[in-house]
């Protein structure tokens, strides 16, 4: 009955659908909204980095401490406290990555852009191949191929019939798991985080337009969607730190001699 | 100095704690995923049905070992 009735008010709960957005120019796929948010946000973040920057001063200007801030964040308490003394190498990769994922999981909550890029799953595959690619090659840079591979594979101080046991994990935890949840914990938050907005936010709007009843109902929809936007914000803000603190320890991972 | 040292470890502490968390997950889900894998598949090659379970069971058995013998063992 309720489906019934929802089929004839006709009210269309988003779906993934939401997520493929047409092409803005033609039937050209690389000129999607995803794709001009990722151009937008690497202007974005390198323009307030540069205008922050310009200018340096021993006291600091408002900008200049908004830019340090969140520079010093990333070099001390991610990359020095985890990666220990080598960290400076890695400093760049891992500012970049908070920076790009923090504005573009912004973009999904920030008004007219209103899309997070990284609910496009191809995104955060990427990124997550760059850490794949990065810590894998710190580790057998410094500890050579064989040794680091018989690191992973073979656990010391185990009677060898164990090993058929064990090797398929680690091997699975090292070259599968890893890269793969580091992308999809990003993707799926994003993606279920602008879908809930999505029911909220279209919901209430949907409820406007119906008998007075339900009228009544729509400001507390559109409460819970504002509610939930803020925390939206926090989410965005946490799964950035959550991806750049994961490339951080497994690089930190990398350079660890065996304990 | 000294309790800048401290300070050091006191971090280098709660870091090594935070990174045995997230490889702890890893672990579990590497071998529940392998193992219940490697059942799933030999379930399909011997038309058998509790194979997968077997599977699973048997990675996370042998995933819970493999975190005792990284973090638990000294």
């Amino acid at each position: 009955m309720g489906v019934q009735l929802a089929a004839e008010e006709g009210f269309k709960p988003p779906s993934t659908a939401d997520f493929n957005l047409p092409p803005v120019f033609g039937d050209n796929p690389f000129t999607t909204k995803p794709v001009f948010l990722v151009f937008f946000s690497v202007i974005l973040i390198s323009t307030f980095f540069i205008v922050s920057a310009r200018k340096a001063l021993i006291v600091p200007s408002k900008l200049q401490f908004a830019g340090e801030s969140i520079y010093g964040f990333v070099r001390n308490d991610l990359a020095r406290d985890v990666i220990g003394h080598e960290f400076m190498r890695f400093v760049p990769y891992l500012f970049t990555l908070f920076t790009f994922i923090l504005t573009n999981n912004l973009f999904g909550i920030i008004p007219f852009l209103q899309f997070p890029t990284m609910s496009r799953v191809s995104f955060p595959y990427v990124l997550a191949i760059f850490t794949f690619v990065i810590f894998h090659y710190v580790a057998i840079k410094h500890k050579g191929l064989m040794p680091y591979l018989k690191e992973i594979m073979f656990m010391p101080g185990v009677p060898k019939p164990v090993y058929i046991l064990l090797t398929p994990i680690e091997v699975a935890t090292y070259f599968i798991v890893r890269p793969l949840t580091l992308s999809l914990r990003l993707f799926a938050n994003m993606f279920a985080g602008h879908l809930l907005l999505l029911v909220f936010i279209l919901g209430g709007e949907h409820l406007l337009q119906g008998v007075i009843g339900l009228k009544l109902v729509s400001p507390f929809a559109f409460a819970f969607g504002i509610g939930l936007t803020f925390f939206e914000f926090m989410v965005q803000c946490l799964q950035a730190y959550i991806f750049t603190l994961l490339t951080a320890l497994y690089i930190a991972g990398a350079l660890a001699d065996e304990h | 100095m000294s309790r800048k040292n401290s300070d050091n470890e006191n971090i280098s502490n709660s870091q090594n704690e935070e990174s045995a968390l997230w490889s702890i997950v890893g672990y579990l889900l590497s071998g529940l995923i392998i193992w219940g894998g490697i059942g799933w598949g030999l379930d399909r090659w011997l038309g058998t049905t509790y194979l997968v379970l077997a599977g699973m069971l048997l990675g996370a058995g042998a995933s819970i070992y493999l975190v005792w013998l990284r973090f638990g063992r000294d």
